[in-house]
């Protein structure tokens, strides 16, 4: 056979591995702008916008605080610090779960794996792919704020050295983030995503228990207040830790000191080598076996998920007929048994948990004030939010992935508009249960009159349903046969119609319940609202319920002709 | 391509390979000289993916050793997988790339210089009938058009070794026979081709050696004829693979 010799040139394949990614963006671009242009000029006018706001917010955040210098001096380095901070945290997390699914999932990587490739070369061009992945976010966020920094600094070579700061600074959680990965794999193939759910839930935790400990009872916001707060977040300012190289080398580079800027540049460049390198080497060396361990070790825990979601999913659903009752069970059988689902619920709720229950540690003297209302009410955009967030997620790829059963569907004897029903009563139970209970904790934590916890309650159902109807309708309605990647059904089209409607849902209930809870402001404590705040509240409601309706009837009448 | 000419096409040694506590590939020791077309058969989860999965490199053996073209696998990898051609049961293409950017990417993965690669390609596409699409994204193929694409991929560097999981499954019957015809060129030219199917017409056809595997043991291996005798059946390889694979049942229920 003819070969090419200079195949054989150290690099030469990382090279094509790069040849052949490049080519896989050049056309999915020239298929974007040939088949749908509308929506490519949306997403790219979508980011000009979120990039717009960003710009004015750090701006407004900028120019606020260099109007009193002193101040200035203090706060600014510790924005930086404790944005590159929040950074090195998020970085790492998205990275190791980037870099887990790029080298150990199930696509591309067997497939280089069975080609003549070394490690090394696949593992460094996964890597360099991660990067990119991950740190897209902080561009999306970094240069809005180095705009804004910019705008009040009269330094032109500010400019190039934020960028240099954050390129230097992207491989160290990105190196991190790698070997975590490795070491998920390496160690706890069996239970990868377990692990990483577990690790992530422990951080948070950890997080929110310290920025609570932070806030001492009998502390108000006084000069007092900060100096203590700054006292206790002072190891965020560690010499040993990157993001303080990074915020003072900014610091810096923003007051014209050059060479000290440039000291930290380096000191942030080398470590960012030498980790990456230390990482690459490492996992390259290793790759085999833990791709062997991860491969291997799929597929067990099943037998005690089965168990321990089969009892509750038989009686649940009781109050549903039987072809019903067991659709929807098949769904919260497959939903505990999907630690991405049950584990993101977990988290978001969770949190909100740990945040109600320390609410007493915050003093907060709102009852007094007559502002009694607001900590109720932003509790339940909380709660909506998170909502939103998880109807979007999880309940909106349902009906696409039905779909590719939908020959199962048109076996049974069922009308096929009533699994839209099943979906609804499966996402309804699940997200009532789980944010009744949340909000009931949040009006004992407070503890809020009867009259405005039922308010409470019946708006959050409300939402509930409101959701739940566009998740399932719009899924119904736009929705993505022939994708199992819930990822990416969420993502697509009808995901982000999905996204957009539900947000604007809550948005137009949360005024509604916004301006009764205004409206009684200067109400005492236990004191009924007026007729207004309750017909607002009322009918703030009742949207909710009625466009749930009107999307699942939308989406069953398409659901019942559709062909897949 | 340097090759270690003496050394047969396929070795497996005292192979084991488990998942967890599921014992999926016990004991497994077989060769496979160059120019042979073996056919692996075995009921479903019998360990007959497992072990193509050692043969490539995906995998890694608990005990025992796998050599191809007399190369470690696990040790000399990347020599290995020189000589060496996987087409998986589901077959992997980047969807964004056209058919024949996929090929040209494999070829220069291989090292093939560019006219070989449009000679050899030029017969591919004639052979495989993969002319009329190859030039349009993968994600819009059929799974019978990404198979013929990932066969001509495995060929188009013409591997020592060509390993193949279930290669006929989404062909229409014309692909069927011109894939039959291309395995026995590769074999007749000196190259070895390891086959899993589950149909055994194709195996009783076109395999020089078959090997049985059941519940993770090697039961069976030998030319048709001598799988019958074995069995003591004189009719077809599907009452041969019924009754072998039958005692192997009561062997294990027995033990």
């Amino acid at each position: 056979m003819d070969e090419n010799p200079a195949l054989d040139a150290a690099g030469a394949k990382l090279g094509l591995l790069f040849a052949v990614r490049g080519q896989t963006v050049a056309n999915r671009i020239t298929q974007a702008v040939r088949d749908a242009p509308l929506r490519l000029a949306a997403a790219v006018l979508l980011i000009g916008l979120i990039w717009m706001g960003l710009y004015g917010l750090f701006r407004l955040v900028f120019v606020q605080l260099s109007r009193t210098p002193l101040e200035a001096t203090v706060a600014i380095p510790l924005v930086f610090n404790f944005f590159f901070v929040a950074m090195l945290a998020l970085l790492t997390f998205s990275n190791a779960i980037i870099a887990y699914g790029a080298l150990f999932g199930k696509a591309e990587s067997p497939y280089l794996l069975t080609l003549p490739i070394a490690p090394l070369d696949v593992v460094t061009f996964k890597y360099l792919e991660c990067l990119v992945l991950s740190s897209w976010s902080l561009i999306l966020l970094g240069l809005p704020m180095m705009f804004a920094m910019a705008a009040t600094s009269e330094e032109p070579m500010f400019y190039l050295f934020f960028l240099a700061f954050f390129l230097a600074f992207i491989p160290i959680p990105g190196a991190i983030g790698l070997l975590l990965a490795w070491g998920v794999a390496r160690f706890f193939p069996r239970r990868a995503t377990r692990a990483v759910t577990l690790a992530t839930a422990l951080a948070l935790v950890v997080v929110i228990v310290t920025a609570l400990r932070s806030m001492q009872p009998g502390e108000t916001a006084t000069e007092v207040w900060l100096r203590a707060f700054l006292t206790r977040m002072s190891f965020v300012q560690s010499a040993m830790l990157p993001n303080n190289w990074v915020a003072a080398g900014i610091d810096h580079a923003l007051h014209g000191q050059f060479p000290v800027s440039f000291r930290y540049l380096g000191v942030t460049l080398a470590n960012a080598f030498f980790l990456s390198w230390i990482a690459v080497r490492l996992v390259s060396g290793y790759f085999d076996g833990a791709y062997d361990r991860a491969s291997s070790g799929r597929g067990g825990g099943r037998r005690l998920a089965a168990e321990a979601s089969g009892g509750p999913a038989g009686w649940v659903f009781f109050y549903l007929p039987l072809p019903l009752r067991l659709i929807a069970a098949k769904d919260l059988r497959t939903f505990f048994r999907d630690p991405a689902q049950w584990s993101q619920l977990t988290i978001l709720f969770g949190l909100l948990v740990l945040y109600l229950t320390n609410m007493p540690t915050l003093r907060l003297e709102f009852s007094a004030s007559g502002w009694f209302l607001f900590i109720p009410f932003l509790n339940l955009c909380a709660v909506s939010l998170i909502l939103a967030t998880f109807t979007c997620r999880f309940v909106f790829p349902l009906m696409s992935l039905e779909g590719q059963k939908l020959w199962l569907m048109g076996v049974l004897p069922l009308p096929r508009g009533r699994v839209l029903l099943a979906k609804f009563a499966f996402s309804m139970t699940v997200t009532v249960l789980v944010a009744v209970g949340a909000m009931s904790l949040a009006a004992f934590m407070l503890n809020l009159d009867m009259v405005w916890t039922a308010i409470h309650l019946v708006v959050t159902m409300s939402i509930c349903f409101g959701l739940c109807g566009f998740s399932v309708g719009i899924g119904a309605r736009l929705p993505m046969f022939g994708q199992n990647n819930v990822a990416r059904i969420a993502s697509g089209l009808g995901g982000t119609t999905n996204l957009l409607a539900s947000v604007a849902l809550v948005a137009i209930v949360l005024t509604g319940v916004g301006l009764a809870t205004w409206q009684s402001k200067y109400l005492a404590a236990n004191t009924l609202p007026d007729a207004r705040s309750l017909i607002l509240c009322a009918v703030a409601a009742l949207v909710a319920i009625v466009a749930g309706v009107m999307a699942l009837r939308v989406g069953a009448k398409h659901f019942n002709r559709v062909e897949v | 391509m340097t090759d270690l000419v003496g050394d047969p096409a396929i070795v497996l040694a005292g192979v084991r390979k488990s998942y967890g506590r599921t014992l999926a590939v016990r004991n497994l020791s077989l060769e496979v000289p160059r120019g042979e077309l073996f056919a692996f058969l075995g009921p479903n989860g019998a360990g007959k993916t497992t072990t193509i999965k050692m043969i490539v490199g995906l995998l890694r053996p608990d005990e025992g050793y796998v050599r191809v073209c007399g190369l470690a696998i696990g040790s000399n990898g990347v020599a290995a997988k020189a000589r060496l051609a996987y087409v998986p049961d589901q077959p992997f293409i980047y969807d964004k790339l056209t058919g024949r950017e996929f090929l040209y990417f494999v070829a220069e993965m291989f090292g093939i210089t560019t006219q070989h690669r449009d000679r050899k390609l030029n017969t591919l596409i004639r052979r495989l009938d993969i002319g009329e699409f190859l030039d349009h994204l993968t994600e819009s193929y059929s799974h019978g058009m990404k198979q013929k694409v990932v066969l001509a991929a495995a060929l188009l560097h013409e591997p020592a070794v060509l390993v193949v999981d279930e290669p006929m499954v989404g062909l229409d019957p014309r692909t069927v026979r011109s894939v039959k015809d291309l395995f026995t060129e590769h074999t007749r030219g000196g190259g070895t081709v390891f086959m899993s199917t589950h149909t055994l017409e194709i195996a009783e056809t076109l395999a020089d050696r078959i090997g049985i595997i059941h519940r993770g043991e090697l039961i069976a291996v030998g030319t048709l004829n001598q799988l019958k005798t074995q069995a003591r059946r004189e009719h077809s390889l599907e009452d041969v693979f019924l009754q072998l694979t039958e005692v192997g049942d009561e062997g294990v229920s027995d033990g």
